[in-house]
């Protein structure tokens, strides 16, 4: 990689303002795994064709293996390790330990921001629009049904926490 | 928190059964799981290797000067550095950690390449100089059979044959009612776990340390320890978090260079494979080419196979001859046959190395055999679970090897219940155009073939009814270490949250062999409970010292001592608290060895103590514009003797159903002149949500005494016949027997076009006599 004049970035990663200066050719995915210790984004492929790498940008689930550094500014950043405070669990990590929808968990991080994305949507997707959303995440081990049963599950899950509000 | 589960003896307070939910479920769905990849020791350097780009070659030189003078580059290693042996391999040593001197295959590892960024690395390993010289390769095992074929290893490229010769083949084919011949062929697939290779490396206190995504660690000790030259004590393999195997991580991938990188430099050392990497170094499933002839008689009675198998191993051997001689014994399918003529042999070729992958070989013989099922009963005009059930094995026939089956024999009872299920969903006798429904059997024996796989556990109860297990299994994702917590808990009556299993760590663990062959509920879970076993006669000897009662039988239940299956006054607490003032410590050791023996010349012997069983139906329907299949549901009903854990079973069929789906209709490693041309996820293509069916799991229990609380096993069976029913189904829907996988659109389109005069009844090779 050409070494390239350091690149100001000022970006919300997980709720706190990070400011880094990094190669502006640098991934996203490293600059989180790397300098900012946040191991839970998978890489999986490095091109876009796993998912294991999701994170939300502004809401909107991406591939952070294709994300460069400098896109990164000025965004709001979640990775799997923001989703909920440490000890917490959210609906969504709820549903799929309920659902068994964790094998190898791999994918596993991915997978649930991608639900997140989903569900910030469309708070009761059926079956085919959880498949759609979730069409770019692979996973080898669960055949997907069990996936697919806890992102349902998990809308339910936030639908009967609404309703208690 | 009281450690004791509560409840008494009755079957509802068993955990045997329960879908517990898995111990590092919570840390997974955090993101906090720390595979491989994500592990760091401070100042850890990175390596890289550099792999040959061609299939054979004599390697003259490699020259690092140049790679040696990028800043950054710590060291460069090659053959000549290897303290020790360099030759690795389960079954046969033939492959080298770096190669010294013939290149057999493209991506065999030439330099290693040790240094502090990886742009420094990737710079290093462009600037090292190879001086080799092409020879000409054999890229199918027809020809790597053939006379004056270049020979990969030693003088003949047939590394192994198995044999198998039962009653009179050839004669009861001439007597036969129905002879049906095929061949078959099936394609290199790829594991594509979703987590590549990754491993780190440190020397501590002169330890070799060595964390590392595996299936077995104790091997990956072995191997390092042969390499470096070095007693195995001196090697500590760690198995990290695994983000998925199905075989493939059964190989030494970055173990060893690791080992050698961290032993040479005496610093931390870390690597990780990228995608590509992963696809061109890690081993493959096997393509074979299966003739198959079937007889039977008039009634569709199983008469005699005669059944030629050869499996391209690739390179290096690695689980080849494991996986033919498993082929060999399974290839006749789950039913009785009285007369069999069954060759096997695996095949050296300068392609990529195969070895393990879920199915071990099974698979693809499944394909053959259940094709050969549906054409007898096509011939005969019979239904394609009558024929089926007519012939599957019960208790107290003999398998092709032999074998007497005494008991847990449940492929009857898959059948019966995937028909019943099928028929439930409304998938059965409604005939549309192009929509068809297909069966698959299976059987599949839970361990290691006709060879000792032991394993072992060591248990500890501690003061406060809590429980320590130590096992070498390596849980890869399927969830081994909850099914051992829920034996422990079972035989010990403590609750499952008090049960912690450590396991896959040679430093603190026995070894328990491979996670591969289904084995590890039957094998592990066996141990465990024996060590579990050990602890409660300690307990049992103490309690019935308290209770003055002879030897009545003893349990422990809900923190108190049960005799006679009643209640008594004294805690399990005092009982430890007994054993603690004598100095006796409540620890057990537990080991098992699967009771099978060898095959002899004849292929006859008992090569596996027990059999999983299975049926799956799958309903497609085919576009027979663009020649895409359409899977819209797959019932599946697996005999896995006893589900310890429910939802990880259907967890296993579902992704075993999904995979065997990729395996059907979309999954083919695709090699010019042994080079992979599709070596990344964008080129080889995997199944997403999208392409997946619905999924109906029926699980049925024929308990295997010889089991924990009767269990067998599942991680492969979930996936064996799955190609074959949706193969099945797709000749159904257009009345085309396809008889090479994958089945994908091309060929169906190839295929409709040339319909026409093609009828499967009047096929050269299916004759009926009168
Ligand atoms: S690692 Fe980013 S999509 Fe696979
Ligand atoms: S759980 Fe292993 S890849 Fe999804």
């Amino acid at each position: 990689m050409v070494e390239m004049k350091p690149f100001k970035i000022i970006s919300k990663v997980n709720g706190s303002t990070v400011e880094l200066g990094v190669n502006p050719g640098r991934r996203l995915i490293d600059i989180l795994r790397e300098d900012l210790g946040l191991t839970g984004t998978k890489e999986g492929c490095g091109e876009g064709e796993c998912g294991a790498c999701t994170v939300l940008i502004n809401g909107r689930p991406v591939n952070a293996c294709l994300v460069l550094a400098p896109e990164m500014n000025g965004k709001e950043i979640i990775t799997i390790e923001g989703l909920t405070p440490e000890d917490e669990l959210h609906p969504i990590q709820e549903a799929f330990l309920e659902a068994g929808a964790v094998q190898c968990g791999f994918c596993t991080p991915g997978m649930i921001l991608t639900a997140k994305a989903l569900l910030d949507k469309n708070s009761d997707p059926d079956e085919k629009a959880v498949k759609t959303a979730i069409s770019g995440n692979l996973c080898r081990c669960t055949g997907y049904v069990k996936i697919v049963a806890a992102i349902r599950l998990a809308a339910a899950k936030l639908a009967a926490r609404e309703g208690s509000i | 928190m009281t450690g004791w589960r509560d409840g008494g003896l009755d079957p509802g307070n068993s955990v045997i059964g329960q879908s517990c939910p898995r111990v590092d479920g919570v840390s997974k769905v955090k993101g906090k799981t720390l595979f491989a990849a994500d592990l760091n020791i401070n100042g850890a350097l990175y390596c890289r290797v550099l792999r040959s780009q061609v299939p054979n070659a004599i390697l003259r030189s490699v020259d690092c000067s140049e790679a040696l003078k990028v800043p950054g580059v710590v060291a460069v290693y090659t053959a000549a550095d290897i303290p020790g042996e360099n030759r690795v391999g389960i079954i046969v040593k033939d492959e080298p950690v770096l190669v010294e001197d013939r290149i057999r295959r493209a991506g065999d590892a030439l330099a290693l390449v040790v240094g502090r960024t990886e742009e420094a690395l990737e710079e290093a390993v462009r600037k090292i100089q190879i001086d080799y010289q092409s020879q000409p390769g054999v890229f199918s095992v027809m020809e790597a059979m053939g006379e004056g074929a270049p020979a990969v290893h030693g003088e003949n490229n047939i590394q192994s044959a198995t044999s198998i010769v039962r009653g009179d083949a050839d004669a009861a084919v001439s007597g036969a009612r129905v002879v049906v011949t095929r061949r078959y062929t099936t394609q290199m697939a790829e594991h594509a776990y979703l987590e590549p290779e990754a491993g780190l490396a440190a020397v501590e206190d002169g330890v070799i340390k060595v964390w590392v995504s595996t299936q077995n660690p104790h091997y990956d000790r072995r191997e390092i320890s042969r390499m470096l030259g070095v007693g195995r004590h001196r090697v500590r393999v760690t198995q990290a978090p695994t983000g998925g195997g199905f075989g493939g991580k059964l190989d030494i991938s970055v173990q060893c260079l690791l080992a050698l990188a961290a032993f040479k430099t005496g610093r931390p050392v870390k690597m990780v494979y990228r995608r590509e990497e992963s696809f061109v170094a890690s081993p493959k499933r096997h393509p074979y080419i299966i003739d198959y002839t079937s007889a039977c008689d008039a009634e569709g009675r199983l008469l005699a196979v005669k059944i030629k198998i050869i499996g391209d191993t690739g390179a290096y051997a690695s689980y080849g001859p494991a996986t033919l001689k498993r082929a060999a014994v399974h290839a006749a399918g789950p039913y009785a046959v009285p007369n069999a003529l069954i060759e096997s042999y695996c095949v050296y070729t300068n392609n990529p190395t195969a070895g393990a992958m879920r199915g071990f070989g099974v698979p693809q013989m499944a394909f053959a055999h259940e094709a050969q099922m549906d054409l007898l009963a096509e011939a005969l005009g019979i239904d394609p679970f009558t024929i089926r059930l007519r012939n599957c094995l019960k208790p107290g026939d003999i398998t092709v090897t032999g074998q007497c089956l005494s008991h847990s024999v449940g492929i009857k009872e898959t059948i019966e219940k995937a028909r019943d299920r099928a028929m439930e969903l409304g998938m059965l006798g409604k005939p549309a155009k192009n929509y068809g429904v297909g069966v698959g059997c299976m059987w599949y024996g839970i361990g290691n073939t006709g060879a000792p796989n032991p394993a072992g556990a060591f248990l500890d109860l501690l003061e406060d009814g809590t429980v320590v297990v130590l096992t070498g299994c390596a849980d890869i994702g399927q969830g081994s270490d909850m099914v051992l917590a829920q034996i422990a808990a079972e035989e010990l009556g403590v609750n499952i949250e008090n049960v912690y299993v450590l396991s896959g760590d040679t430093g603190v663990s026995p070894d328990a062999g491979a996670t591969s062959a289904s084995r590890q509920t039957y094998v592990s879970g066996n141990a465990v409970y024996s060590a579990a076993r050990q602890v409660k006669e300690i307990l049992a000897r103490e309690a019935r010292e308290i209770l003055g009662s002879g030897d009545a039988n003893l349990d422990f239940r809900s923190g108190f001592v049960w005799r006679g299956g009643k209640k008594t006054e004294v805690t399990v607490k005092e009982i430890i608290s007994g054993c603690g003032k004598k100095g006796i410590l409540t620890l057990g050791s537990g080991c098992f060895n699967p009771p099978a023996t060898g095959l002899n010349a004849e292929g006859q012997g008992m090569p596996y103590a027990t059999y999983s069983y299975a049926t799956q139906v799958a309903e497609v329907k085919v576009d027979t514009e663009t020649g895409k299949v359409a899977v819209i549901r797959l019932v599946a009903a697996h005999d896995v003797g006893r589900a310890i854990n429910p939802q990880s079973v259907e967890g296993q069929i579902e992704g075993g159903c999904l995979m065997g789906m990729g395996y059907a209709l979309l999954e083919e490693v695709n090699l010019s002149g042994g080079v992979i041309e599709n070596p990344r996820l964008a080129e080889y293509l995997l199944p997403m949500s999208l392409d997946a069916p619905e999924i109906h799991p029926v699980i049925v229990e024929e308990p295997e005494s010889t089991g924990p609380f009767g269990a067998k096993g599942v991680g492969e069976p979930a996936l064996i016949p799955t190609a074959a029913a949706i193969a099945n189904a797709i000749s159904k829907a257009l009345g085309i027997r396809f008889c090479s996988l994958p089945v994908t659109p091309e060929k169906i389109l190839a295929a409709l076009e040339k319909r026409d005069g093609y009828l499967i009844q009047s096929a050269e090779s299916t004759q009926q006599r009168r």
